[in-house]
């Protein structure tokens, strides 16, 4: 019986966010965005249905990299831009086991973009938390990939000229069979995205917004803040309107391939609205690419929520059958056959 | 006129490059070596120079590698991890014969490791981090001022063998201030016509940087004009101080940090009746082996202080060729060892010897 048939006995059940606490001191700078994540991630673990004990988190370099001393489950602290490749071999060779990935913007998308995107297109059943801060925040406050452009930083003093990632459209560019966004300050949020990724079969690529209160303090403020955020996110829900605004009266519309924002009444009902279907590869797509920049005049909000889930085949369930059909083609492999070879000599 | 000024190890060595004429400059972040970046993109720009965060030390090393092969003095600096990443390209760069400068602010590894000081990259630096055959010159700084000055030097050498050159520094170098003179310096005026990407004369064919040959026979034509070079190295480029060392019994070799301690504890010795001198390699590669020999017949002991667990000693052994016994002290995994635990531990290998 392998680890993935055995019962979830009732102890397992019966655990809490506690159980997967450690007795690590947690070193992030108060008021790091990364408490909250851990905090959510603590809560959702025990509903999973999966024994810590087939649970590993594998991290890179950075500060959410130090993610797996805080978690009572195996975990990797491993190579900087590597963990996702690192967790592709794990995964390749203990399909059993739930993985999760927890990196940055730095890990990720800098000195490991390659292997990220290379995770995405085999579509491993592994789960990407990227830490989105758009800043490097253990070496001090240098930008990063996804930093924006003119960003005055200690290695851009003249602002940056980097043109910067869009990280779902990047997820959706690799083939990702789920992409999704959530943020640090939207606990309920966040855990239902956790738990989605969790049950999602296939690469699952979450990028949380979190906010390094030292380095580049409140880089998402306009979508986590309540004065501000329901103007500025749009929530995505499956089968639903994409409606936003304080009083819930604004939509989204298709004109052609591109979404514009419309003011519900007036003869526009929330019919007339595009209504909002992950399974939708193209629509997707677009709703990706709604990345504009909140300080910018008629800006689209930012879509938060799952964009897209396919239902694609797993590396490690198509390397299964591969095995499975050499052995019902060829038979059972014999070494001592094979070593013989077909001639064999006598030597006299 | 000579400035003078007070600067941390990494400021120093940043403020040399621009003042040695360095045209591009490509790093990514490591502590504890960031500093070298921020001053540089803080301050490059100011004198028209290409300043460049690359996505990772694979793309810094190869970022060199392209500015190189353009005639520019180019230069990139991290710390241990991310030298690692560098290997293969610096093994492309000497296989091309491009100059570049290459700095290694030393952490302890291996692995992540800490940020804290270390030397445990000395077998990477001297024996050849990537593969293949190629050596480069590697400057072992022991102060704030060497930070700036082998800045100098590093890159006049690697324009006069078109090889890269490593400096290995460490964590704390690096990190510390010391008051630093920076001396009025001239680019040497060298004609890269015959090698680097500026075009194409009627003159001449197109010039074209590779370190493949498809023919054996032509492959190893190139690799013993390498070794040429590198022999050049190892006849001319061999540079070291020495303290005390005439009528020495005992000898200290140590490098950067390690020898600013062995100083102290040379001098406590010495304070002590034990007649000890102290050798310290300002070139890891080449290494002063001849010197080390001369010196052989006079000594009782050699003591090898290192932060690591012994790499160096392999090269004081190799000097002194069994003629003398070579002991080893370290401090490893960040840790610096204090002048009193070196004499300490120099005391107990005398008194084993004396049969006390």
């Amino acid at each position: 019986m392998s680890v993935a048939e055995a019962p979830i006995n009732e102890a397992i059940k019966a655990l809490t966010a506690k159980d997967f606490a450690t007795d690590q001191e947690v070193r992030w700078c108060p008021g790091c965005g990364d408490y909250s994540i851990l905090a959510q991630v603590q809560k959702v673990m025990p509903t999973i249905g999966v024994p810590r004990e087939n649970i590993v988190i594998i991290s890179g370099i950075g500060c959410s990299s130090r993610f797996p001393y805080y978690m009572n489950t195996y975990g990797m602290h491993s190579i900087h831009g590597r963990a996702t490749a690192i967790a592709s071999g794990l995964k390749a060779s203990r399909p059993e086991l739930s993985v999760w990935v927890v990196t940055g913007d730095g890990d990720s998308l800098s000195i490991g973009g390659n292997h990220t995107i290379h995770l995405l297109r085999r579509n491993f059943d592994i789960n990407i938390l990227l830490f989105n801060n758009q800043i490097y925040g253990l070496t001090k406050g240098q930008y990063s990939p996804t930093s924006e452009v003119k960003k005055v930083t200690k290695s851009s003093p003249l602002g940056s000229i980097d043109h910067p990632f869009n990280p779902s459209a990047l997820a959706m560019g690799a083939d990702g069979s789920f992409v999704g966004r959530t943020m640090d300050r939207d606990p309920k949020h966040l855990q239902m995205m956790l738990t989605r990724a969790h049950q999602h079969r296939g690469a699952s690529f979450l990028e949380i917004y979190q906010n390094c209160n030292i380095f580049n303090d409140g880089a998402f403020e306009i979508f986590t803040e309540k004065a501000t955020k329901p103007e500025e996110v749009l929530f995505l829900e499956q089968g639903k309107p994409l409606i936003f605004g304080a009083q819930q009266n604004k939509g989204i519309k298709l004109d052609g391939f591109r979404p514009v924002v419309v003011e519900l009444g007036n003869g526009v009902s929330a019919d007339d609205l595009w209504v909002h279907d992950e399974k939708d590869f193209y629509k997707a797509q677009i709703l990706t690419r709604m990345f504009d920049d909140p300080r910018a005049d008629n800006h689209l909000p930012r879509p938060f929520g799952v964009f897209f889930e396919s239902d694609r085949l797993c590396y490690e369930d198509a390397m299964k059958m591969q095995i499975e059909e050499a052995v019902a083609a060829k038979g059972k492999g014999n070494l001592d056959k094979l070593l013989r070879g077909n001639e064999i000599w006598e030597i006299l | 006129m000579t400035e003078i000024k007070l600067m941390k190890g990494n400021e120093a060595l940043a403020e040399a490059a621009i003042q040695a004429g360095c045209d591009a400059y490509f790093g990514y972040p490591i502590t504890p070596q960031s500093e070298v970046l921020e001053y540089l993109a803080r301050e490059m720009p100011k004198h028209g120079r290409v300043v460049m965060q690359a996505e990772s030390e694979v793309a810094s090393i190869n970022m060199v590698y392209g500015a190189a092969g353009s005639g520019f003095r180019a230069m990139t600096s991290s710390s241990s991890p991310g030298i690692s990443l560098m290997q293969e390209g610096i093994s492309y760069i000497a296989g091309a014969e491009l100059p570049c400068l290459i700095v290694n602010v030393n952490r302890a590894g291996p692995g992540l490791g800490t940020i804290q000081p270390g030397q445990g990259d000395y077998f990477q630096s001297t024996k050849g981090g990537g593969h293949g055959d190629y050596r480069m010159i590697v400057l072992a700084p022991a102060s704030v001022q060497e930070m700036a000055d082998h800045v100098f030097l590093g890159f006049d050498l690697a324009d006069k063998y078109r090889n890269p050159v490593l400096m290995l520094s460490d964590g704390a170098i690096g990190q510390m201030m010391e008051k630093v003179a920076f001396k009025p310096y001239k680019k040497p005026d060298i004609d890269k016509s015959s090698w680097a990407t500026t075009g194409k004369p009627k003159t001449r064919d197109r010039n074209y940087i590779t370190s493949l040959h498809i023919q054996p026979e032509k492959m190893e034509l190139h690799n013993l004009k390498l070794e040429e070079k590198f022999n050049q190295m190892r006849e001319h480029e061999v540079r070291y101080e020495e303290y005390n060392t005439k009528e020495a019994e005992y000898l200290f070799v140590a490098y950067g940090l390690s020898a600013r301690i062995c100083q102290k504890a040379m001098d406590i010795a010495r304070g002590k009746g034990i007649k000890i001198g102290l050798l310290r390699p300002i070139t890891l590669f080449p290494y002063p082996y001849k010197r080390l020999a001369e010196l052989a017949p006079q000594l009782k002991m050699v003591l090898s202080v290192e932060l690591n667990s012994g790499q160096m000693i392999e090269d004081v052994r190799l000097g002194v060729n069994g003629k003398v016994p070579v002991e080893f002290f370290g401090r490893l995994g960040g840790m610096m060892p204090t002048p009193e635990s070196i004499v300490h531990h120099l005391e107990t290998l005398i008194m084993a010897r004396n049969g006390n």
